[in-house]
This record gives C-alpha cells, sequence and structure tokens, in this order.
C-alpha cells in the first residue's frame, strides 16, 4: 500500500511536472477560462503544477476537480509536461482515499466518470434542453450505448 | 521546508469577460419562404439491426479513415453486442437537429453546416471531451487509449462505413427534400377556405345543390334538439358526410378543411408561445361538455344555440365578399383565435364542439397513426411531438423506447408528424393492423 507521497511522487514523475519552466502556455491554451467566470491561477494547470510540485496539500483541493482532461496545455507545452495526466493522477489518488465529493459516479455502473464542477457546466449549457436528455447525463457513456441497445434493438 | 505558496486570487467575478460567443458567433439561422417547403438538408446514416452481423467492418474501416491504421478504437461508429439475446447494434452519430454537443463544446469547436453534416474543427479542439459527455446518443467521439476525440462527418457525403458494410445494414440518407404532405395540405386548406368562406357563403352550415346537400353534424344535433323534429332527407343524411368522412380517415376534417381551423394555424404562424393555460382548463373533455351544453341550450331555447357563436359557422356566413362589414359576429373569430397565444388550435384541443362530435364519431375509425419507437432516434429529434398542433404525442414515451399511443379522437390527422418524421418511423396503418414499423411481430 503506497501512501500519499509516493503516489504524488508517481504523478509527478508520471507527467513530467518537474520539468515546468512556468512559462505559462497552458494557462494561455486551457478552455477552462473559457468554462468558468471564477477561472484563477489556483484553478489553471499551472497552479496546479506549481502546488504539486512544492509539496502543498494538493488532494484535498477542490480545484483538481475543474479541469476537462483535455490535451490543450499538454499540446502547448515546450517542456512536454502533460498536465492532464498529472491532473488525473491526482483524481485517482483523491478516488482512492475516499475524497469522492466532487466526482459524479454513474448511476447504472458506479464509476467516477466526470468531476461535478464540469458536469454543472454542460448541465448550465444544456438548461434549455428537456429534462429527460438530461437524465440522460447522469449515466456514463458506456452504460448510455448498453442502455440504448437494448431499447433498440 | 514547504515555502507556502502564496497567490493572489480575485475575489468577485470578473464583471467583464470576453469569451467566444463574442469573438465567433454561431450563424443565425435563416429562414426562407423555400425552406417551409424545402427543409434543411439532414445527412445520417440510417442503421437497420436486423441485418449487422456485428463484424466491425465499420469500425475498422472508419478508423482507417480517422488515424490512419486499423484501429477500432479510434473509430466513430461503435458496434455494440448483446451476448444473452444475440442482437448487435451500431452506435454513430445522427448529426442532430439541434446537437447537444455543439451546445456543450466550450471552444465552439463543433459546427453544423449547411449540408447538415456536424463537424469538429480541428484548430478549436482540444480534446476535451464534453461532447460525449453531452451526446444523448452516446455516439463514440472520445477514443478510450489515447484520449483523442474522433467525429463521424459521413466522409464528406461518402461514408465508407456504408459502402464497405457486407450486409448492407447502414444506408446514407439526405433526408427528405420536399414535404408534399404540407404543401398538399396547406392548399386544400386555402382552397377549402376560399370554397367555404368567400365562394359559397354558409356552404359549412347548410348548403344544397339540387338532390346533394351538406350540413354540420353539430348543427344538426342542435336543429333536432330545437325543434323537436328529425328531418332524414336534407338534415341527418346531410350531416352524415361528414361523419362516414370521419370515420373513414380519422377527424381529416379538422385538419384539412376547417376554415378556423386554417385562421388558426395562419395566426399561428405570428404568435409567440408565451402564456400558458391554467391546468383546470387543461382538460380535452371540456368540449364534450360545451357540446352537451349546445345541445341542451338550444332545447331549452328553441333555436340553434351554439350556432349563433359558433367561429366556424360566424366565419362562413360574416367573412364573405358581399357581408363584410356586416354584423357584430365579425368579432367572433378574432377573439377565439386569440387563443392561440397560449397554445396551437387551443380551441380545437379544448372547446370546439364539432370537433367533439367528430372525436366521437372517430371513435369508430377504420384507421390510426402509429409511430414506432424503435425506429425512430428519440433523443436527437422528437420532432413529432414538437410540431404536432394538438400535442398528443407523448415525448416522454417515445424517449423511454415505448411506442405512444395516439388517442386518434383527438388527432386531428393533420399528417405534420408523418412529413416531419426522417425515419419514418410514423405511419397511417389500419386499425386493426398490430405491426408497429421497426418492430418485427409476426
Amino acid at each position: 500500500m503506497k501512501n500519499r507521497e509516493d503516489k504524488i511522487a508517481e504523478a509527478k514523475r508520471f507527467s513530467g511536472a518537474d520539468g515546468c519552466v512556468e512559462c505559462g502556455r497552458c494557462v494561455a491554451a486551457c478552455p477552462m477560462a473559457e468554462m468558468y467566470t471564477n477561472f484563477s491561477i489556483e484553478m489553471s494547470p499551472r497552479g496546479i503544477i506549481k502546488k504539486t510540485l512544492l509539496g502543498n496539500p494538493v488532494i484535498e483541493d477542490k480545484n483538481i476537480w475543474y479541469c476537462t482532461e483535455c490535451n490543450a496545455g499538454t499540446d502547448a507545452c515546450p517542456q512536454g509536461v502533460s498536465c492532464r495526466d498529472l491532473i488525473r493522477k491526482l483524481r485517482e489518488t483523491a478516488i482512492e482515499e475516499n475524497l469522492l465529493e466532487n466526482a459524479k459516479t454513474c448511476k447504472c455502473c458506479g464509476s467516477s466518470f466526470v468531476a461535478i464542477p464540469v458536469e454543472n457546466f454542460v448541465y448550465g449549457r444544456l438548461k434549455e434542453e428537456p429534462l429527460n436528455v438530461l437524465g440522460v447525463l447522469d449515466i456514463c457513456p458506456p452504460c448510455r450505448r448498453e442502455i440504448y441497445l437494448l431499447r433498440n434493438a | 521546508m514547504n515555502k507556502q505558496l502564496t497567490i493572489q486570487q480575485p475575489e468577485a467575478e470578473r464583471e467583464f469577460s470576453l469569451n467566444l460567443e463574442d469573438l465567433r458567433p454561431r450563424p443565425a439561422e435563416k429562414k426562407t419562404f423555400a425552406s417551409y417547403f424545402m427543409p434543411p438538408r439532414h445527412s445520417f446514416i440510417l442503421f437497420d439491426p436486423e441485418k449487422c452481423t456485428g463484424c466491425g467492418t465499420c469500425e475498422m474501416i472508419c478508423s482507417t479513415r480517422n488515424v490512419g491504421k486499423v484501429a477500432p478504437s479510434s473509430a466513430s461508429v461503435k458496434v455494440i453486442t448483446d451476448e444473452k439475446q444475440g442482437k448487435n447494434f451500431a452506435i454513430l452519430c445522427q448529426h442532430c437537429r439541434k446537437p447537444l454537443c455543439m451546445e456543450a463544446c466550450p471552444t465552439r469547436a463543433i459546427e453544423k453546416g449547411n449540408d447538415g453534416i456536424v463537424r469538429i474543427s480541428r484548430l478549436f479542439c482540444t480534446d476535451c471531451g464534453l461532447c460525449t459527455m453531452a451526446c444523448p446518443e452516446a455516439a463514440p467521439l472520445k477514443a478510450p487509449n489515447n484520449q483523442e476525440i474522433h467525429k463521424c462527418d459521413l466522409c464528406e457525403g461518402e461514408p465508407l462505413c456504408v459502402k464497405y458494410c457486407p450486409e448492407k445494414a447502414l444506408t446514407f440518407t439526405r433526408g427528405k427534400a420536399f414535404r408534399w404532405i404540407k404543401g398538399l395540405r396547406w392548399t386544400t386548406q386555402f382552397i377549402s377556405f376560399l370554397l367555404l368562406v368567400i365562394v359559397f357563403i354558409g356552404t359549412f352550415c347548410y348548403f344544397k345543390a339540387g338532390s346533394v346537400s351538406l350540413a354540420c353534424p353539430t348543427g344538426t344535433l342542435q336543429n333536432i334538439a330545437s325543434s323537436g323534429t328529425i328531418l332524414l332527407i336534407g338534415g341527418v343524411s346531410s350531416a352524415l358526410v361528414l361523419l362516414i368522412l370521419t370515420i373513414l380517415s380519422g377527424r381529416i376534417f379538422c385538419g384539412w378543411v376547417c376554415p378556423f381551423g386554417f385562421v388558426l394555424d395562419l395566426v399561428d404562424k405570428i404568435t409567440p408561445k408565451k402564456f400558458g393555460w391554467p391546468s383546470f382548463l387543461k382538460s380535452r373533455m371540456t368540449k364534450y361538455g360545451v357540446l352537451a351544453g349546445a345541445v341542451g341550450g338550444s332545447y331549452a331555447l328553441g333555436f340553434q344555440a351554439f350556432c349563433t357563436i359558433c367561429p366556424i359557422g360566424t366565419l362562413c356566413r360574416s367573412y364573405g365578399v358581399q357581408s363584410f362589414f356586416k354584423s357584430a359576429e365579425l368579432a367572433i373569430v378574432p377573439a377565439l383565435a386569440s387563443l392561440e397565444i397560449a397554445q396551437r388550435r387551443s380551441w380545437c384541443r379544448y372547446f370546439c364542439p364539432v370537433g367533439a362530435t367528430l372525436g366521437l364519431t372517430a371513435t369508430l375509425r377504420l384507421i390510426k397513426i402509429v409511430i414506432g419507437a424503435k425506429r425512430c432516434k428519440k433523443f436527437s429529434c422528437i420532432q413529432c411531438a414538437e410540431v404536432c398542433p394538438v400535442a398528443i404525442i407523448d415525448a416522454d414515451q417515445l424517449r423511454e423506447g415505448i411506442s405512444p399511443k395516439i388517442p386518434m379522437t383527438e388527432c386531428i390527422m393533420c399528417m405534420r408528424c408523418i412529413d416531419r418524421c426522417p425515419y419514418d418511423a410514423a405511419k397511417i396503418r389500419f386499425r386493426w393492423q398490430k405491426a408497429v414499423p421497426g418492430e418485427n411481430r409476426k
């Protein structure tokens, strides 16, 4: 059983976060700036990388749950740091430590497939759609396919 | 030693922010006169679950186009199999009319072109996968292994999966080019309006040419009640013409002939739907009450009580060229047409006693409208429930995958649902036919 420090160290090694030069390109490319009005450096990939590197408590931080796990920051990074992989590893650690308040679980299979802030953004965009469509959003895409198969085939 | 990270965080939300909606505004939907009859192109791939064997050729050929190698996880089509029932199903992008992925995309990378194809611009896409979240059809967008987004773009009009499907389970369609039922219905409505209101004044209430006579069935009922005598020739027999038409083809009079219905359809085009009815008024039984009241009132008063204020009758009698600006009856039609601000065809739904008589007759109908939920693509479409002027198609049931039962006493047989359905799921069937489109029931 690894402890938290080992897991964070593995996340840093896996994502190459040690090579971060704080140029801020990932922040410029990050789509979270479009999504959240309270977008701040704490929430941005650069802020999360810095926090992880400095050894500050990052697992309990709500800010790691805003990320959409896109690939824009990795594409922009001159050092090849994958902020997506880092955040994904941090989230995995948080889920392993039972910090589940920001992870949305599928109604059918129970897997945590999306973060609550990201889901709230999708809800906000689709709030004018009929409610049944929004009910679909509680189910993860593979389970949706299963339901679709049962209904249609 | 841990150095504490001190970062200034803005407390309040930003007051002004320029986002992508300002930089790249969505093109507004243009509505031209031609678009009423020539619907915008809606290209999609139809899938037949009966023919699919689950071989996965579509996945392979799709991935060769997407990533240049055979990697089914990167395909824009996903074949899933149900081992218990032995059924296969291909899930692919339906190129929805109102794509939810387009709404959900934070970088506005998804756009729907004029040809109806929903595309992702690789310039703006960040592979975030919110489109996968929003897609109600659960179309495969995000590859599970390398997290890349691959969106079906119908191979720009020549889909490879359709071309290479060995069982021909996939067919490419460009949708309906012309809504001929719509054109036919508006023409019929216009001609009957012209005939009933302008040319032969008062034709609908009573019309006699030689031995042929026509009469309004509700008016005949009131006539019988008020006078106490039953005229077989010229009375009941002429009313029977409309009733027999209703038995043969449902309340087709309401949707295709009724001049007041034509006025309501026209008024509906220009009125915004801002108000809703209070729920106690929303009873479709009200019109039977109005019918009973009309007959009872005629019996008590000794004349055809409802006919004096009937919108169809007043429209036919008072709005002709000869008698224009003649009487106070002119106010009835605009007053009742203004009910359209609440719901489409409010008068027909809740109050019209003529429709009530026809509705009672329609219990003896010979035909019905069926919507096969198995064939329809529930989440991306539901156009039938949207266009139904009397709102009798249960969209919730349709989304659950149950073929909705359509009450034919309420259906006005306008056939808008049949005209609109791009998947040919709405059909006219005889009453005794059990088969529903898309379901093989032998």
